[in-house]
């Protein structure tokens, strides 16, 4: 039986310790042994028996069994470590998988364990590899470290390949942000919380968006927006304006089988219309100073339900030049306790076990370059707390043409809320239009939107009516900075028609 | 609700006067102009040898360079092979492929991978031997060559049926001047 046969057939024996490099604690467990079976024999002899030096030697015996075992452990939390590195290759993304083509094998993967640097690790290291050995390398006298010196470097040299490759690659952040001088004559409204419109510089969110290839087919999208002032849920202000927060936007862990077939599964914008899955939370990829009223986020006055937390399914569908895409959505849906306070995003639990479902088609035509038009359908049923339930249906349609040039969005929506069991329906039309040109770093545009809600609605009664124009114009100071002067004016139900005007800068970095 | 319907039908007459074709969509120059004479060379598409794909169209080609499209028929993930900015090669795939310029590009991908509809972005390479290589090695990449630099290590694939020395092949970049 040679080395290898011992090395396989007992993982713990103490051949392999000493094949491994550590004779000395071998050695060591032997002399002791012999001396205190000698010492025994010339007890015996003499009849006179040293109980006390037998006692220490045993304890002796006894540390230095605990010191094996101390190892085997450290080796068996080493191995265990290299267990999920050696499963890394298969799921290292692309990059490592294709621009490695001379990279390491799993084998030598397989040593890359980041264990505990202990003086005796590279020696463990070089022990394991499970290469085929040749008959020379396979005699105990031949195990020493020098034979494994050569081996041990390279290793090592993988080993720092490897590392560097996996930290290049698993982590890419992109940052935005704005920051705004905003003026206006827009006036207090106490009902609502609101406080009058002053000429204040306002920080926009600082979005750092943040991508991982985890895999070929799997891919990891989030964004962290930390941005400052109060929540506005539905029209009502609270909290506090000096004060910042930390709102984990999107969080997408996403598997791609292939063109036809993507899944999501996580916090996502949810694919009502255009605007919400074209631009999330970054004003530099918008043409305006920011999102139309209709799209607004929840915790700042929107009134649709932005982001979802569930399951999600976008792909083509085989159409040839109509380029058909479909999108299936099925989430929490929005919070439905009244009144509302805090964020309507169900991110933990739902209010009932009732799913938000919303189901999308849309079309990229190849001749039409740029176009893109389709609709969309949601479904929720919300359940207020002391109220009958309400049906929440969100019929949206869209029509836009962005080309690097120009753009032309168009979105129109319904949503309804019918309270169950009664036959009393509430309809919020809502639509805004929105038109662009490039002139070389100057972009003007126009905008002009419009919601409409009953005084009555039962989700959203502070919403009431806004209607008006938006004029601005883009300058692309620098490739990643733009400059935006924006006008607004504002039409409200229940409160004074008001005036605003934003200059903003934002930027990517 | 008159004014907005006036105003909506003012703001698509406007759109389709803009709609005029920028110059984005302006015909590509894929062929070599006589009077422009400037010696032209035939840009080749190569994929890896084990890529199953012999031909794509000139729209097909588009949405691969765009990201439009990440996986081959196969399923294997697309990886793209850009050269750096400035270089000739690229220029000829952003104007006759991608129908953008360096900014234009940057910007779409940019905005697809903030999306999630990109999933990955290209590969810069500084060289077209560095370009070959990689192809060679990655199963599911795609790049461009000049038809002098490809050799056997690479597959070239036809473009809208033409391969490179063929009479109607449409892309082609200016030959290199020696120093």
């Amino acid at each position: 039986m040679n080395l290898a046969s011992l090395q396989s057939s007992n993982h713990r024996s103490p051949l392999r310790l000493l094949a491994r490099g550590r004779p000395y604690l071998l050695l060591a467990c032997v002399i002791l042994l012999v001396a205190s079976g000698l010492r025994a024999q010339q007890a015996n002899d003499s009849v006179t028996v040293d109980k006390q030096t037998l006692e220490l030697m045993l304890q002796r015996i006894d540390q230095l069994e605990a010191r094996v075992r101390q190892l085997e452990a450290d080796k068996q939390q080493a191995a265990g470590v290299t267990t999920f590195f050696a499963s890394a290759p298969s799921s290292l993304p692309a990059f490592a998988s294709t621009s490695l083509s001379a990279s390491s094998a799993p084998s030598t993967v397989l040593l890359s364990s980041p264990a505990p640097a202990k003086p005796a690790a590279p020696m463990l290291m070089g022990s394991v590899q499970s290469q085929p050995t040749s008959p020379s390398q396979a005699t105990p006298g031949q195990t020493g470290a020098g034979q494994q010196q050569e081996p041990e470097s390279s290793q090592s040299e993988n080993v720092m390949a490897e590392r560097m490759d996996l930290s290049k690659t698993l982590l890419r952040i992109r940052g935005f942000g704005d920051v705004s001088l905003v003026g206006g004559n827009r006036q207090a409204f106490p009902p609502t919380n609101q406080l009058a419109q002053t000429t204040s510089f306002a920080l926009g969110q600082l979005d750092l968006f943040t991508t991982s290839d985890i895999s070929d087919k799997f891919k990891f999208i989030s964004e962290i927006v930390f941005e400052a002032g109060p929540d506005n849920i539905y029209g009502v202000t609270t909290g506090s304006y000096n004060t910042f927060t930390v709102d984990i936007e999107r969080y997408i862990i996403q598997y791609s089988y292939n063109d036809y077939f993507n899944v999501s599964a996580g916090r996502w914008h949810t694919g009502i219309g255009y605007y919400n899955t074209a631009y999330h939370h970054s004003t530099w990829l918008q043409t305006t100073t920011g999102r139309p009223l209709l799209f607004q986020f929840e915790d700042r006055g929107g009134i649709l339900p932005i982001h979802s937390v569930g399951v999600t399914a976008t792909g083509l569908i085989p159409s040839g030049p109509l380029g058909l895409h479909y999108l299936a959505e099925i989430g929490n849906g929005r919070e439905s306790r009244t009144p509302l306070t805090a964020e309507p995003v169900q991110n933990v639990i739902d209010d009932s076990n009732h799913k938000a479902f919303n189901l999308g088609l849309f079309a990229r035509p190849e001749k039409l370059r740029g176009l893109q038009a389709g609709f969309s359908i949601y479904r929720d049923v919300l359940s207020p707390q002391n109220s009958n339930r309400i049906g929440e249906t969100i019929m949206a349609m869209h029509a836009v043409v962005v080309r690097s040039n120009y753009e032309w969005l168009n979105e129109a929506m319904v949503i309804r809320h019918s309270i169950l069991g009664q036959t009393k329906v509430y309809n919020t039309p809502a639509f805004y239009t929105q038109i662009s040109r490039q002139f070389g770093s100057f972009r003007p545009y126009f905008r002009y939107q419009y919601i409409n809600a009953a005084k009555t609605e039962p989700i959203f009664p502070d919403v009431g009516l806004y209607e008006g124009p938006s004029v601005g114009v883009r300058f692309d100071a620098s490739e990643f900075v733009a400059l935006k002067l924006q006008y607004d004016y504002t039409v409200q139900r229940q409160q004074p028609n008001y005036n605003t005007v934003t200059l903003q800068i934002g930027f990517t970095f | 609700m008159a004014r907005l319907a006036s105003l909506v039908i003012v703001l698509g007459l406007a759109a389709l006067l803009l709609a005029a074709p920028p110059r984005e969509t302006a015909p590509a120059a894929s062929h070599p102009r006589p009077e422009q004479n400037i010696p032209t060379q035939p840009l080749a598409i190569v994929v890896n040898r084990s890529n199953t794909v012999d031909d794509l169209s000139m729209a097909e080609l588009r949405k691969v360079f765009l990201g439009e499209r990440s996986h081959w028929p196969n399923g294997r993930r697309i990886t793209l092979v850009m050269r750096e900015p400035g270089e000739p090669e690229r220029k000829t795939i952003l104007k006759d492929v991608c129908q953008m310029n360096e900014s234009e590009l940057k910007n779409h991908f940019l905005h697809g991978l903030f999306t999630g509809e990109i999933l990955v972005s290209p590969k810069i390479l500084a060289t077209p031997v560095g370009v070959r290589k990689f192809v060679f090695n990655v199963p599911g990449a795609i790049g461009y060559l000049r038809l002098t630099d490809v050799d056997n290590t690479v597959k070239v694939v036809r473009v809208d049926e033409f391969l490179p020395e063929d009479k109607g092949y449409k892309l082609h970049v200016e030959v290199r001047l020696a120093n």
